[in-house]
């Protein structure tokens, strides 16, 4: 899923500083699993704001609510009878979720509280890693289903750099070698033959560097 | 830091229900001398406590807040208590997020194995 870390709270707090009447809303899906802005992450920065703004002798009121999901409008919608009530709206979702909320409420400013990372996966309850760029141009099947350009700190396509260290990458050694991972794979797997294919260097071009990309799917649709 | 909880505010104790099986007789003398001063928030075990939990309690008026926790290797859940300590530091590191002193959340194991009334372990803290 998408993987989100909640800012610093002294940047949240300068950001909405402005205004007196705010509703955090957090987000039930992604950012939820992470840990980053689900409904209880929701209610510790709403009670966060409440508690620094008593601390302060300041009035600010702060109510919050936690929607299924942020990037999808039919949730988004649930807002209508209450967004009038505030000055801003302190988003917990990832940067999707935060973009459409302002397409569907355009008339309020909407704050990000959280810093969107990375598509990860759990590997155990409160870690997640990073899996997946969004490239485009998926290949894992011809790597052992490792992902050479998250997993590979050099985005090696055809062997290891030789850097490493007792299957440890020489970027950061607390990362194993993607690489070394690969390999293992395909040898446990019978696929090791595969390697003396060369891979050829990934064509950004065709997924990359022409803005948002978008998927229309016309079957999708309702007419 | 500054403390922005209420100097006249009330003593919140979060505790593990399996430290006085008799908990809710032997807390009630103790609500009855003090009433609102202090109010008790029995948990099935340390481990089921969560940030939000201190944060509202010091939300609703609590000076200071006790969490009190079974001895190391003797929650019946195994690891609840562990669970537990971490759970306070990460709330004590939102409070100190806000500039708070962090000193209003404390985890207080008890000692020696249970029963222990939960009303002689308040005492010994408002003490």
């Amino acid at each position: 899923m998408i993987t989100a870390e909640r800012k610093p709270f002294a940047e949240i707090k300068a950001a909405v500083a402005p205004y007196g009447k705010i509703l955090v809303v957090g987000c039930g899906t992604c950012v939820a699993e992470c840990a980053a802005g689900g409904e209880k992450e929701t209610a510790l920065l709403a009670s966060q704001l409440r508690l620094d703004a008593r601390n302060e002798a300041r009035t600010v009121d702060v109510k919050e609510v936690t929607l299924d999901r942020q990037c999808i409008y039919e949730f988004i919608d649930q807002l209508f009878p209450l967004v009038d009530q505030y000055d801003a709206i302190l988003s917990l979702g990832c940067g999707a979720g935060v973009q459409a909320m302002a397409e569907v409420l355009p008339k309020i400013h909407i704050v990000p509280a959280l810093n969107t990372t990375s598509i990860s996966e759990t590997m155990e309850q409160g870690v997640w890693r990073e899996d997946c760029r969004g490239c485009g141009d998926c290949k894992l099947d011809r790597f052992a289903d490792i992902c050479p350009i998250t997993r590979c700190a050099k985005g090696l396509f055809n062997g290891p750099c030789g850097g490493s260290k007792e299957g440890h990458c020489e970027v950061d050694p607390d990362v194993p070698c993607a690489w070394h991972l690969i390999i293992t794979r395909m040898e446990e797997t019978g696929r090791l033959e595969s390697m003396s294919e060369i891979e050829p260097p990934a064509d950004w071009s065709r997924t990359q560097g022409k803005g948002p990309r978008k998927i229309v799917r016309e079957d999708q649709k309702t007419p | 830091m500054s403390d922005s909880t209420h100097p006249e505010g009330n003593v919140a104790i979060f505790f593990c229900r399996q430290l006085d099986p008799e908990q809710d007789a032997n807390r009630r003398p103790l609500e009855k001398e003090l009433g609102s001063k202090v109010r008790f928030f029995p948990l099935p075990c340390s481990g089921r406590i969560e940030a939000l939990h201190f944060l509202k309690a010091l939300e609703t008026g609590a000076r200071k807040v006790y969490l009190v926790a079974c001895p190391e290797g003797a929650c019946r859940y195994g690891q609840g208590n562990v669970r537990a300590r971490k759970r306070l530091d990460f709330a004590k590191a939102l409070i100190r997020e806000i500039g708070l002193a962090d000193d209003c959340l404390e985890l207080v194991t008890a000692k020696g194995p249970s029963p222990i009334s939960i009303d002689d372990i308040a005492r010994s803290l408002l003490a």
